[in-house]
């Protein structure tokens, strides 16, 4: 019995360690210079005539080629949106999934001699890259265990401390 | 009422003997392909708790409790738990404190990056799954219990047409119940 007590303290203060380690551990929420937050960079390209063309609302061949080349789909139209970052906003017409407004573009900005070409994060990276970064199919699987693990860990936690209360308040024994 | 009763046990009785293995190995399932299709360690888990309450329906609640003790129920509330602690912080330990907490990739468990990931969520599944079940268990046989002076009984569960095996559960039950 008391050995049991015994090892019981030790593995509650483990997990106390554990989970001030964790919360040490766990990213700065709304950094608005985050990298999954705002955008996320597909590649850079040389500028060439590629500038010229997109100054002229035209695709360019070799933009097309290279999105293509790694698995994204080309935009059918080049504009200008003001609420989006970026010097030219390359129109995505793709049906599904039906994207909202930041994510139907890539996002391509001048950057010294290269064009970086960019785009809105968050859909980019659950829908379009889960699978190649995690190898599970299922995207509720891995937005629930991967990119949200620590708010997994917390849901467990709320269901052990409902569990822990409910013994604490019904399993008295005459005691207390 | 009592021939009722018993008429009515019979039937339940031997559906629940053969539903229960099923439901388990169903629970089982959910938790397993969660990876891979619908399910994950929430859904299997309380499933995996279900086929305890149809054990305690069909039968009797302190022959439930026999079966899945209060010790082994509170080690298996926690034990999912340390299973989801560990497994983020084996990857922490293995790539020598350069990942963070819960980087499941660096993990060796196969020579692939992704591989490792998608195992390390089956195995973080696996230690949901445990918490789930075991605290849907205990929630449920406390609240099924009358009162908490150690003296198991249950409305329909007292009136047991077997005394004698019902002495017997009570002394394992008193055994678990002061080891614990």
């Amino acid at each position: 019995m008391k050995s049991l007590r015994a090892i019981a303290l030790i593995l509650i203060i483990l997990l106390c360690g554990l989970f001030i380690y964790v919360a040490e551990d766990i990213p700065v929420f709304g950094d608005p210079e985050a990298p999954p937050i705002k955008s996320v960079k597909l590649f850079t390209m040389e500028v060439d005539q590629v500038v010229s063309l997109l100054d002229q609302h035209i695709v360019p061949e070799k933009l097309s080629g290279e999105l293509v080349k790694r698995g994204f789909p080309p935009p059918s139209h080049i504009e200008k949106i003001p609420g989006i970052d970026g010097e030219w906003n390359a129109f995505i017409e793709k049906e599904e999934p039906h994207y909202a407004k930041e994510e139907k573009y890539y996002w391509i900005r001048k950057e010294g001699d290269k064009l970086r070409i960019s785009r809105y994060a968050f859909v980019v990276r659950w829908i379009e890259k889960g699978l190649k970064e995690t190898a599970v199919p299922n995207m509720v699987t891995y937005g629930l265990a991967d990119y949200r693990g620590y708010d997994t860990l917390g849901e467990t936690t709320v269901i052990f401390t409902a569990g822990v209360s409910v013994i604490l308040l019904l399993r008295r024994r005459s005691r207390l | 009422m009592k021939e009722e009763r018993r008429e009515r046990n019979v039937v339940v009785e031997t559906v629940a003997r053969v539903m229960i293995p099923f439901v388990q190995l169903f629970a089982l399932y959910v938790i397993i392909h969660g990876a891979g299709g619908p399910g994950g360690g929430f859904q299997g888990g309380v499933v995996f708790a279900s086929a305890f309450i149809l054990h305690v329906i069909a039968f009797n609640l302190i022959g439930g409790r026999a079966r899945f003790p209060e010790s082994v129920n509170t080690v298996f509330s926690s034990l999912g738990l340390y299973v989801y602690g560990g497994i983020g912080l084996l990857a922490t330990i293995f790539s020598l404190g350069a990942a963070q907490y819960l980087n499941y990739g660096f993990i060796p468990f196969t020579s692939h990056f992704e591989e490792n990931r998608a195992l390390g969520m089956d195995f973080v599944e696996m230690g949901i799954g445990i918490t789930v079940m075991a605290i849907t268990a205990s929630i449920f046989f406390d609240l099924a219990k009358k009162d908490g002076n150690g003296k198991e009984e249950e409305e329909e569960g007292s009136r047991s047409w077997n005394g004698s095996s019902q002495k017997s559960w009570q002394n394992t039950t008193t055994g678990s119940s002061s080891s614990s």
